[in-house]
């Protein structure tokens, strides 16, 4: 694999889309932090008549870990477009091809492209890491790894993006396609997992059951559904009408989805005329 | 030993059938040509043979055993078209197929001397015009020195200097002892270079074996005289002479291979008292076989 990697390695480093969107991507986790970090004070210290009494604050520590996760969620578009450019690129180029022509199995053309996905992945955790970390030292309170298992969930969600780049880029094989499906995919899913999500406090006020959020069975947001924006005194006061977290099986889900995406994608690209 | 020997092979795109039942085999040492018109399943064959697409029945076998990964990477590829990332430079993609293959990675700068691109080398793939990026692609399959070339319609796109320039290339190469195995829809290529041919149409095999014996062909001698008729009268009975055509141009005699003597021809007609306006030897009719065997 490591060889594999060196030889994908020259293929991207010379790549000027790829480090536009790199640059672009850890600037942007930055910036939407920053946001997050002014809008919330704005609202909750400001608006709020009484908000000062709350005192919540985002971007301590133990919320730091969960908020910069969740906010950077929103940028992981980025990521998996540029894995959607670099496969269908291949087939544009028809290298995926000539990789094969010169002596790669299949196999190993997408096991190599599925550990850009993960490396991808790792990479953006890693950033995410770095800035919770100094979010949570700007606040100036003590470090604590309480709640640190959300940037586990935001590297799962990472990860599903990218997986999911992966399968619909095997399949579709035109970029443009491929980006457009993509997005069209995500949409369509947010608002199906919304509209379940409604059913789902219907459910559970008419007490028929409270079966979770069951928008968050789906495949994208699954692990989307891990991550959320810290419980602050607004969202505290609406938990009692909410279904309940089954943050198990959710993450549960989760994993199967991505297992399916990876296996599918591999299928594909191995038995298909290319 | 057997390079390659396909068996059965078919392939159909939805109710296409591109291939139907085509078997043959490549010995050792050939430059051996996959001859037919656009459409008749060439480059299907040979994506077969390279794992591009997967046979809808049939198989094949390279080096006498089962097809490896291991035997892709001794064998130097032009499929189709120039497959390159069009962002980087010969040099740079060059390394990629050379770290693909495990092997070669000293041989970068020789590949692109001997396809002329030296001095573009640094430049992106994409500024080549159609003729460099075929050359590149050329390039690309020599550059492991493997035993074994597959070249689909090699001289796609060059200019008459790169088409002599490719050809001479191919025979220095099979002189070498490679195996060269080449797809073409240009008949004179295949009669220039190949020493062994499989003539394909719609996807069915018409013939294969030794181009010798394939394309046995007739000698052609063009004649002319004032009197038509008379001339046709006298050609009856030259010595010979296996048939005769009346054509807009004049008369056209068929001889076996090799047998013409075209002062004995001369000498015949005037001893008949025909005076020949046109005494012309034609090569053979190699584009005329072809046109038999495809059946057009």
């Amino acid at each position: 694999m490591k060889k594999l990697l060196s030889i994908e390695w020259l293929k991207l480093k010379d790549y000027n889309p790829f480090k536009v969107l790199s640059v672009f991507f850890v600037f942007g986790i930055v910036l939407v932090n920053i946001i997050v970090y002014q809008v919330n004070k704005k609202i909750i210290e400001e608006s709020l008549p009484n908000g000062k009494m709350f005192s919540f604050h985002p971007y301590d520590f133990t919320n730091t870990w969960q908020t910069t996760s969740y906010a950077t969620g929103f940028l992981l578009f980025l990521p998996a477009m540029l894995l959607i450019i670099l496969i269908t690129n291949e087939y544009a180029y028809k290298t995926s091809r000539q990789n094969i022509i010169d002596g790669w199995s299949r196999k190993e053309f997408i096991s190599v492209k599925l550990a850009l996905a993960l490396i991808f992945a790792f990479v953006t955790t890693v950033i995410v890491f770095l800035t919770a970390l100094s979010f949570g030292f700007i606040s100036g309170t003590g470090f604590s790894t309480h709640k640190i298992s959300h940037v586990f969930y935001f590297f799962l969600k990472a990860l599903s993006y990218n997986v999911l780049a992966v399968f619909i880029s095997v399949w579709v094989r035109k970029t443009g396609f491929a980006i457009g499906l993509y997005f069209i995919y995500m949409g369509a899913e947010n608002i199906i997992s919304q509209m379940l999500d409604l059913w789902s406090i219907k459910l559970k006020s008419d007490n028929v059951g409270d079966f979770g959020h069951l928008g968050d069975y789906l495949p994208m947001n699954a692990s989307d559904g891990l991550l959320a924006f810290p419980d602050n005194p607004v969202k505290s006061m609406s938990k009692m009408i909410m279904p309940a977290d089954n943050t198990q099986l959710v993450l549960i889900l989760a994993i199967v989805y991505l297992l399916l995406f990876v296996y599918l994608s591999m299928r594909k690209f191995v038995k298909s005329d290319l | 030993m057997t390079i390659l020997s396909v068996n059965n092979l078919t392939k159909y795109y939805g109710n296409i059938c591109a291939l139907s039942n085509v078997s043959f085999s490549v010995p050792e040492g050939c430059v051996f040509g996959i001859l037919g018109p656009n459409g008749s399943g060439k480059t299907t064959l040979l994506s077969i043979v390279t794992s591009i697409l997967k046979p809808s029945s049939g198989n094949y076998s390279l080096f006498d055993t089962e097809p490896t990964d291991e035997h892709r990477r001794n064998m130097g590829t032009l499929l189709e078209t120039p497959n390159f990332y069009h962002y980087l430079s010969a040099v740079k993609n060059l390394a990629i197929a050379a770290a693909i293959k495990g092997n070669g990675e000293n041989n970068i700068d020789g590949a692109i001397e001997t396809v002329g691109l030296s001095h573009r080398k640094n430049s992106a793939f994409s500024t080549y015009s159609l003729g460099m990026k075929q050359r590149l692609a050329i390039g690309a399959a020599l550059l492991a020195n493997p035993d074994v070339l597959i070249f689909d319609e090699p001289t796609n796109g060059l200019d008459p200097e790169g088409i002599a320039d490719i050809r001479s290339l191919i025979k220095e190469l099979a002189k070498k002892g490679k195996t060269i195995i080449m797809a073409s829809h240009l008949l004179d290529e295949v009669e220039k270079v190949c020493t062994h041919v499989a003539i394909l149409k719609q996807g069915k095999l018409i013939a294969s074996g030794n181009v010798d014996e394939i394309f046995i062909t007739d000698d052609i001698v063009m004649v002319n005289a004032e009197n038509l008729s008379q001339l046709k009268n006298a050609a009856t009975g030259l010595p010979g002479c296996q048939d005769a055509k009346e054509t807009n141009e004049g008369l056209q005699l068929y001889f076996q291979s090799g047998t013409v003597q075209l002062a004995a021809i001369n000498s015949y007609f005037f001893d008949k008292g025909v005076t020949l306006s046109q005494l012309q030897l034609k090569r053979s009719s190699l584009e005329n076989k072809f046109f038999q065997l495809t059946g057009k």
